[in-house]
């Protein structure tokens, strides 16, 4: 469902991502993890279209993003990070502005779909309001809606649990599962060791902007040659080190 | 840009001295020009400065992302206080400085008074910047504890939008024109009440008026003495009084300004403008046009720039219409139709000022969202034509008014009309496709004020740009449309070689406008689909 074939980027020399090959099959959850400043990001973002590749390919459903980029991002649905929105609507209007890009406008069920979605995420008694008036979770929630209006085959998602809290995380968890059983394939990246192993069916960890490690867990624990939990399986990989205990700084 | 600035400069300080040694060269009431001038321009820059400080202590003192850092800090409250006024002070200063400057140096050109003029002119500037601060700053924090900060904001803004409006009005409505032509009054004692200045002893602009033109005028030096020590004085009357506010109400409004906005949206009357404009465009177009429409008029900053644009055109039209042409020594109708050919330029320039506001700025609305469309179907050079093809009906709309309206009040001849009427309607596309091209080219997606925007080095390039295309199009249909004109004067018929040189000019023309559509919105799609 999704390829990565030699994908690079590169920022004024610096290799962000660095000639990475990936394959992720139809109706898996896939998560993406790594340290801070990895490339995960960057990985997601060319995948969603939003930056272009230095080189290599991204083929999702069959289909060169290069090539095919409209058909590509009419199957995918993003969810960035940061959940930057149009303030100035309303849930409901912005929903409709995403049907509109979608051309699902003159859809029978959509305004039915759109009820549904928001009553998922627990926005529904929001719908008319503006989103200025939205917290961090409600525009993240609001957002996954956005992702999933069109019912996309291809989920992206970068760190998705952010804002969110417990119980809107719960839900994202058990919405992931639901669409994965239904065929949908999810890209995931997240700095939620936990969220990962409770979720993800394969994972791939990237370094330095290259993929050091993929599998499902057990692989990547046999790899990392640890018992455990991902944190261990994870931390091995990548080298990370406790910090050392500091002394407190001395008041003058 | 600092060569921009610099011949702004020139030209500000060349106009002023142009003006006052005019006014130095009318016997008796020369002087009470000057003076009168000095008054109006310190009364004026005074006013500017109080509303600056009001719009920027708003921001600086309240919503600004950086606040919860500083009054987290150990940092007293009146040190948070002190140096966000200080900050507010110079942000909104600075402008006002840069473009009074040139005027007051013209003063000391024309008038070359000794360095006690440069002395007073620094300190007693200082002093008035301090008071105008102080005022706006007690007057924002005062209006802050009374309403929500977000709420402030947005009736500050309208409520300055709106005087600015009703002031720039009454000032064209009062004609100042006629004070250089004291034919229109009947006597020198109705001309020279029609001087005194709007302004009262109590003012600081009064002083800071008497205590430089007592410089200017070689006057005595107790006048002086007296004004300064009475500006300082209130001057540091004002900061304690700000300190004392500060200290009672400041953190008060600052925890206020804290809560979220919440405000529904007004529906019903935007969806039906809205279904007007989704049937001649795709879904995916319509979308976008129909979230243009509802930004723009749910928010203040944007919407209420239509009350300035308004208020732009009725002006505009006004001037037309109480040009006095009869004065001219030059033959009427020549005139008319010469200045109709001119004023081509002119509305054109009108356009592009309004472009940069509006159309260049498209692009950037999107701010921190782009990336809902960069990850969208929606490619890249569908969006900006759609764009494109949604602006440029409402600048015909502006365009034809304005060339259509001035020419009837201008009384042109039928052919100065039709053509003036079709340069316009043409050259549209053009400064349309330029605004958005540029728009694409330089985009700032993220700003705090979508203002902001326009005023950057795009916004400069485009205008720029823009001037340069008016001014071709001036250019090339000069020559056919005297030749025209005067075979009408004369009643002969246009010779086979002059025909040779209409053609080509008005061909080249058609080859601007079009080269002015296609070359900005391409390169502005290239920019835009590299961006990262």
């Amino acid at each position: 469902m999704i390829k990565l074939i030699n994908l690079t980027k590169m920022y004024r020399g610096l290799r962000a991502v660095d000639d990475i090959n990936l394959e992720v099959r139809e109706g898996i959850i896939h998560g993406f993890l790594g340290p801070n400043g990895a490339g995960k990001t960057t990985t997601i973002k060319m995948m969603a279209g939003v930056l272009k590749p230095t080189a290599g390919q991204i083929i999702i459903n069959g289909m060169d993003l290069a090539k095919q980029p409209s058909e590509v991002k009419a199957c995918t649905g993003f969810i960035p990070d940061r959940p930057f929105i149009y303030e100035k609507l309303t849930g409901s209007e912005f929903l409709h502005f995403i049907a509109g890009l979608y051309r699902l406008d003159h859809h029978p069920a959509l305004v039915k779909r759109v009820t549904a979605l928001l009553e998922l995420f627990e926005l529904i008694h929001w719908a008319d309001e503006l989103v200025e008036s939205y917290s961090h979770g409600m525009k993240q929630r609001l957002i996954m809606c956005a992702a999933l209006l069109h019912q996309p085959k291809v989920l992206i998602v970068d760190e998705p649990m952010v804002g969110l809290d417990p119980k809107g995380a719960r839900l994202v968890k058990d919405i992931f599962r639901e669409e994965a059983a239904q065929g949908t394939t999810i890209f995931m990246s997240t700095h939620s060791l936990e969220v990962a192993q409770e979720v993800c069916q394969e994972i791939a960890i990237i370094q330095a902007g290259r993929i050091i490690a993929t599998g499902t867990a057990k692989d990547l624990q046999k790899k990392a040659g640890v018992d455990g939990n991902l944190e261990n399986i994870f931390l091995k990989l990548t080298e990370g080190k406790r910090l050392a205990h500091a002394k407190p700084l001395s008041s003058a | 840009m600092v060569i921009v600035g610099f011949a702004f400069w020139g030209l500000m300080f060349l106009l002023s001295t142009r003006v006052l040694l005019y006014f130095q060269s009318v016997e008796v009431i020369g002087d009470l020009l000057a003076h009168h001038l000095l008054s109006m321009v310190f009364l004026t820059f005074f006013s500017l400065l109080i509303f600056s400080n009001i719009i920027t202590a708003l921001s600086n003192l309240y919503l600004s992302k950086d606040l919860e850092t500083c009054h987290a800090s150990p940092a007293l409250l009146e040190e948070v206080f002190v140096s966000r006024s200080i900050y507010t002070v110079a942000d909104s200063s600075w402008m006002v400085i840069v473009f009074g400057l040139p005027i007051l140096m013209a003063y000391a050109y024309v008038y070359r008074p000794g360095p006690a003029y440069y002395a007073d002119l620094i300190h007693m500037a200082l002093a008035v910047i301090i008071i105008a601060a102080g005022l706006g700053i007690v007057f924002t924090m005062i209006l802050v504890s009374l309403f929500p900060a977000q709420r402030t904001k947005d009736l500050i803004m309208l409520l300055s939008i709106f005087i600015i409006v009703g002031l720039y009005l009454m000032f064209r409505f009062l004609r100042p024109e006629r004070l250089v032509d004291p034919d229109t009054f009947f006597s020198v004692t109705q001309y020279v009440s029609a001087l005194k200045a709007p302004d009262s002893p109590y003012l600081p602009t009064y002083w800071i008026t008497e205590m430089l033109w007592a410089s200017l005028s070689k006057g005595q030096g107790e006048t002086r003495l007296f004004y300064a020590v009475l500006m300082w004085s209130t001057a540091s009357a004002v900061v304690v009084i700000n300190i004392w506010v500060a200290r009672a109400i400041y953190f008060t409004g600052f925890s206020k300004a804290q809560e979220a906005k919440r405000r529904r949206g007004g529906k019903k009357i935007l969806d039906l403008f809205i279904h007007l404009f989704r049937r001649p465009l795709g879904d995916d177009l319509a979308s976008i046009v129909e979230k243009e429409i509802r930004t723009f008029f749910r928010d203040n900053t944007q919407w209420s720039q239509l009350l300035l644009l308004g208020a732009l055109v009725v002006v505009y039209l006004y001037n037309f219409s109480v040009l006095p042409l009869d004065m001219s020594p030059v033959r009427l109708e020549f005139l008319q139709n010469e200045i109709a050919f001119l004023n081509m330029g002119l509305a054109g320039f009108v356009l592009s000022a309004v472009s940069v506001r509006f159309i260049f700025p498209a692009v950037s609305s999107e701010g921190g969202a782009f990336w809902i469309l960069q990850s969208s179907p929606l490619s890249v050079r569908r969006y900006l034509w759609g764009k494109y093809a949604f602006y440029v009906p409402a600048m015909l709309c502006l365009g034809e008014v304005l060339i259509i309206a001035t020419n009837h009040l201008l009384d042109v001849t039928p052919f100065m009309m039709i053509l003036s009427a079709i340069t316009m309607f043409m050259a549209v596309f053009g400064i349309v496709a330029m605004g958005m091209g540029f728009g694409a080219i330089y985009p700032k997606f993220e700003y705090q004020n979508i203002a902001q925007v326009a005023t950057g080095f795009g916004g400069l390039m485009y205008m720029i740009f823009s001037a340069l295309f008016m001014g071709l199009i001036i250019v090339l249909e000069a020559g056919p449309v005297y030749i025209i004109f005067m075979a009408h004067v004369k009643g002969a018929p246009i010779t086979p070689m002059e025909w040779l040189f209409i053609i080509p000019c008005f061909f080249m023309v058609l080859v601007i406008i079009a080269f002015a559509v296609y070359k900005p919105m391409k390169i502005g799609l290239e920019a835009l689909s590299q961006y990262e």
